[in-house]
């Protein structure tokens, strides 16, 4: 399921708009964005507040409802499924990290990592599932409850759990937020190793350029349109690009018909 | 700070509404209950003081009492002679003879018996309205001579009767037709009792036997003249042989036979209001401490901008007391309705209430105030004080493990020396012979086993649920996992939420065990004891005309009928001290159709011409051997001495029996000639079919429809039936405890899916389907009800166990568990957690995936 044609896009969207309410008063968050995603690759997405990069990543993962154009995950596209599709969609093709509560306080940190399969009557493939534990580091910790974990090693867990099913896709949302920079390059550094080692897809939305500098590729949204890629960024590159929706006044356009 | 306590209190609609409704309604039970009692208590007051004479006059007796009429034989009378003679006395404006008697039965022109429902008497009286008589002729005419009567409004309504329709009366002395002539109508509250009127001719010769006789002699005092005045005047002219009592004594001693069987509807009544309040108690602490802990972090924030602790404390309180006083104000309305629709119920019983006239007195209103806002206060403070003392940052950061709270040692020690306690006071009652202590004992056993095990009740979660919802996991998968692990969360609150169920659920196992324990004693007694194959008996155990032993007699295929009659006397030691009891007659035959142990001599012995039949236990106290004399003072007055022809063994004898002299009906009549059947014992005739005797006595009695005639399994079935009745009242009391349990299920869960929005959003973001997420609450509800449900048949189990204990000390040997109840309540609890989960379940689907990940 995870071996991928690294020329076929993982994910891809044609003309994708999303608008909030409606009328005079609607904001269009994404503005008929058009996008590939490379399977194998660690793609991230940026962008100042409001500028629909969360909007992006929630439609391309089948948690929101575009409102114009259409999303392909693999070769499933997505605006005519109902929430059953969608959640079996989710379940099996699609691996989550959140920016914090990624984890069933009630579950083991095992008993976590399996669960999308769990849920699904999957039997785990028990070299797979080792060799994430392994990767994460994480074989001391199977056993304990997300509280007797810190924060970077919660976040590992999320990892892992969304490494768990070899999902076609792992969506990450700002994974780093809020983690200390050590554990926070510690994550980045387990996602980045899943593509490279493991062969995953990886989405990251992130406002934090070195979080961005772990990427294959920056997409830069404002205003709900792509406006910028930058490939093999670094650090220092991203910066640079931020700067310069700071520099224009960071002014949006659409989100002050209040 | 009050500004935000408003704007919060409003904020949390929602939450606040479960929370209400359980103070709605523990304060409606407690006010309803109150007012309804209060109501039945001050009708009948106002009755009896409004209808008795100012004063009345009636025949003393050592040994019967007035309207005794389960007794046979003479009842006691006034001669009408004596009306001239207190008209004489000063200060009498007005004297009336009243025939009174209770005990006799209306049937239609197809012998179907016209009368109460539940038990209320027929009465029979004389038509002669005084000013103060509680009903009034609305149509028709007064009786006139033999043969027409008059009836109650409410009979007749109920009945369909209309005026001419030819109806029957049957008294004990005997029946005769007649035709319905007029209707009264009550204009106070009806009792529930049929009213028969006749002319007093009639009513004299057909009810007492005996023309130019009363029941009582009724007077009315001249204006200025006070009740205690004429008594005082009147009862040296009359003399020893009658009691004198005012409208006053009248009305008290009505009151106070009323008033014994009202105290016992109100203490129940009120027992099952403090299992409502206790319950709703459980139910308001519990809600407050989810709602408090969810707002952990409001309320740190507030302590964060400068709130100090007391504010924190007292915003909740207050916001606490409102809930509380708008619950208790609902609650109060909800109760005059909760105590219309009772009197609504009992009228359909017969017993008329006028809604218009219900008490609402201030105890009430107080009850009502205090139970809604001291226990909602009370409930809210305790958390809110935990709240309070977590730090501001503390509770700004964390908001999302709630619970952990203190160890639970404290409450392990406690809990567990209280149910030692606890244990140590059951065994005492099933142990203790004096019935007295042992009442006191099973008392407080049950009151502290239920606080022991609801103080461990947290503690019992762990091991309770692990047990009960192992299979969860295996059946459900992980939707399984995540249910049982959920309910485990927080012991507290899940322990909390199932107490409620517990109670009433222990209640319902406990009265269920003592109540087929007692119709499976009744049954092996019944097996050990009666020897008949048929029975003849009127229903309520009155007596009945002799015609009917005599029909039993003549019908073909009845081999031997042995008739009982019981009246009331006394047993005179040597001494002269009194020993109030039944006296039984028979006629011969009496070992053949009840078996009896004896001790000494036989029962034909005992029961031929002039001698008698007494208890061991008697003979034992009183030296008494066979051919002892024993004195024996019967109803009519007279004393006889028997000889003692056999001693019976008290405590192994058929209940009733006991320690009551048995002796010949030939004897008996001697002393008290009017004395009736009550019983007729029938075996078939050598090779005749027991079924067919039956259908024939059945056939041949159909002109005496108080009796009927049954079969041992008839009779198994007619107590069966009457114990049933009693649970199912009880049950249908508890079922209301059980709804505000389901409610507080409702509650919790409902706090829970609001409590765990983020990650129920993170299940569904990872795949977890709406089905799945509706299964997952479901049973997390099935699961804690079921704890509830363990844990409270369990403590039934134990309470019935130990009152079925105390009760074989009184005959009742008999231990039967209801299986099938305990498997029903089982099964029942489980649909409860179900029925509970349907709304949070149903929410808990529908939220939006995003807006739950990013839930604060």
């Amino acid at each position: 399921m995870a071996a991928q044609d690294r020329s076929a896009p993982a994910a891809r969207a044609v003309g994708l708009s999303k608008a909030y309410g409606s009328g005079d008063t609607a904001v269009l968050a994404l503005d008929r964005v058009d996008v590939e995603i490379d399977a194998g690759r660690f793609t991230a997405i940026m962008g100042p507040s409001g500028s629909g990069k969360s909007t992006l990543m929630h439609c391309l993962a089948g948690l929101d409802k575009p409102t114009g154009g259409e999303v392909w995950v693999g070769d499933t596209e997505l605006s005519r499924l109902g929430d059953k599709q969608l959640t079996r969609l989710r379940r099996d093709r699609i691996g989550f990290v959140f920016q914090a509560f990624n984890l069933l306080p009630t579950l083991t940190a095992e008993e976590n990592i399996t669960l999308p399969g769990d849920i699904a009557g999957r039997k785990a493939d028990a070299g797979w599932l080792a060799q994430v534990v392994e990767t994460l580091g994480l074989q001391d910790r199977l056993r304990h409850r997300p509280h007797e974990l810190s924060g970077g090693q919660q976040q590992r867990v999320a990892v892992a759990r969304a490494l768990a099913a070899r999902p076609q896709l792992i969506f990450a949302d700002e994974p780093t937020g809020n983690l200390d920079s050590r554990s926070g390059a510690e994550v980045l550094g387990f996602l980045r190793r899943s593509v490279d080692e493991l062969g995953q897809t990886v989405v990251m939305v992130t406002h934090d350029p070195n979080a961005a500098s772990f990427a294959d590729l920056v997409l830069f949204l404002a205003d709900g349109r792509i406006v910028d890629r930058l490939m093999g960024p670094t650090a220092d590159t991203v910066l640079e690009r931020m700067r310069r929706f700071d520099s224009r006044g960071a002014k949006p356009t659409t989100a002050t018909t209040d | 700070m009050l500004k935000a306590t408003f704007r919060s209190f409003l904020a949390h609609k929602g939450r606040l509404a479960l929370s209400m409704l359980a103070v709605l309604l523990s304060v409606a039970f407690v006010a309803g209950t109150l007012m309804f009692t209060d109501t039945i208590g001050s009708t009948f007051d106002e009755l009896f003081r409004s209808t008795s004479p100012d004063v009345s006059v009636t025949a003393h007796n050592d040994v019967a009492g007035r309207n005794d009429q389960n007794f046979s034989g003479t009842v006691p009378t006034v001669p009408e002679s004596l009306i001239p003679t207190v008209r004489q006395v000063p200060g009498v404006a007005s004297v009336v003879g009243r025939v009174q008697l209770a005990g006799i039965v209306l049937t239609d022109a197809n012998n179907k018996s016209i009368g109460a429902i539940g038990g209320a008497p027929t009465i029979g009286i004389n038509w002669d309205l005084r000013p103060n008589s509680p009903v009034d002729l609305t149509s028709g005419s007064a009786p006139h001579g033999d043969g027409q009567v008059v009836v109650d409004a409410d009979t007749v309504h109920k009945h369909h009767l209309v005026l001419g329709q030819q109806l029957h009366v049957i008294a004990a002395t005997g029946g005769f037709p007649v035709t319905l002539t007029g209707i009264a109508t009550f204009n106070t509250t009806n009792p529930g009792a049929t009213l028969v009127f006749l002319d007093t001719p009639t009513a004299q010769t057909r009810l007492l036997g005996h023309a130019g006789v009363f029941t009582s002699i009724d007077l009315t005092a001249d204006k200025g003249v006070t009740h205690e005045q004429l008594r005082d005047r009147v009862a040296p002219v009359v003399g020893s042989a009658y009691d004198v009592k005012t409208a006053e004594q009248t009305a008290k001693d009505a009151a106070q036979t009323l008033g014994a069987f009202l105290s016992v509807i109100k203490d129940a009544l009120l027992g099952f209001a403090g299992i409502a309040v206790l319950v709703g108690v459980s139910l308001i602490l519990n809600t407050f401490s989810m709602l408090v802990a969810q707002r952990t972090r409001e309320l740190g924030l507030m302590r964060a901008l400068g709130a100090s602790r007391e504010q924190v404390n007292r915003s909740v309180l207050v916001e606490a007391a409102l809930l509380g006083l708008v619950g208790s104000t609902l609650g109060l309305l909800l109760g005059v309705a909760l105590a219309l629709g009772l009197i609504k119920l009992i009228a359909a019983g017969g017993m008329v209430l006028k809604g218009s006239q219900l008490a609402v007195h201030w105890p009430t209103i107080v009850a009502a105030y205090a139970v809604g806002i001291i226990v909602t206060t009370v409930s809210a403070y305790l958390p809110a004080r935990r709240a309070s003392r977590i730090s501001p940052m503390a509770a700004l950061r964390e908001a999302d493990t709630p619970g952990r709270g203190a160890p639970l040692r404290v409450r392990a020690v406690v809990g567990l020396v209280v149910l030692a306690v606890a244990t140590g006071a059951l065994v005492g009652a099933a142990t203790d012979k004096n019935l007295g202590q042992a009442g006191l004992l099973l008392g407080a056993g049950v009151l502290l086993s239920l606080v022991g095990l609801i103080v461990v009740g947290p503690l019992l979660a762990r091991p309770v649920i692990r047990a009960i919802g192992g299979w969860f996991p295996r059946v459900f998968g992980p939707v399984g996992t995540l249910s049982q692990r959920n309910a485990l969360r927080n012991p507290r609150r899940t322990s909390a939420t199932a107490s409620a169920l517990m109670i009433g659920l222990a209640l319902v196992a406990s009265l269920s065990i003592v109540g087929s324990s007692l119709a499976a004693s009744f049954d092996a007694q019944i097996d050990k004891t009666i020897g008949a194959d048929l029975i003849v008996q009127n229903s309520t155990g009155l007596p009945f005309p002799n015609e009917v032993g005599d029909t039993v007699e003549a019908t073909p295929g009845v081999g031997l009928a042995v008739r009982g009659q019981g009246t009331r006397g006394a047993l005179v030691a040597a001494d002269g001290t009194q020993q109030k009891t039944v006296v039984v007659g028979t006629s011969p035959g009496l070992e053949k159709v009840v078996r009896i142990e004896m001790r000494a001599g036989t029962v034909a012995a005992g029961t031929a011409p002039g001698h008698v039949m007494i208890g061991s236990n008697y003979a034992d106290a009183h030296g008494l051997h066979l051919g002892s004399p024993v004195n024996i003072l019967f109803q009519s007055g007279q004393t006889g001495t028997l000889t003692v022809g056999g001693i019976d063994v008290t405590d192994t004898n058929p209940g009733g029996l006991g320690d009551e002299p048995v002796l010949a009906t030939s004897t008996l009549r001697q002393y008290v000639p009017g004395a009736l059947d009550d019983i007729v014992f029938v075996n078939v005739a050598p090779g005749a079919d027991k079924a067919q005797v039956k259908s024939a006595l059945t056939t041949a009695l159909a002109k005496d429809p108080q009796v009927q005639v049954r079969d041992q399994t008839d009779y198994k079935k007619l107590i069966r039936g009457q114990i049933d009745l009693l649970l199912n009242l009880v049950y249908g009391l508890l079922a209301l405890a059980i709804i505000i349990a389901i409610l507080g299920v409702v509650n919790t869960l409902a706090l829970s899916v609001i409590e765990r929005t983020r990650e129920i959003g993170l299940l569904r973001a990872i795949g977890l389907g709406r089905a799945q997420l509706r299964r997952m609450v479901r049973l997390e509800a099935v699961v804690i009800s079921l704890f509830g449900a363990v844990l409270g048949l369990g403590l039934g189990l134990g309470w019935g166990l130990t009152a079925q204990r105390l009760l074989a000390a009184k005959g009742l040997q008999a231990l039967a568990i209801p299986w099938a109840t305990i498997i029903a309540v089982v099964v029942g609890a489980a649909v409860v957690g179900l029925l509970a989960a349907l709304g949070p379940a149903l929410r808990a689907s529908r939220l939006d995936v995003l807006d739950a990940i990013a839930h604060e």
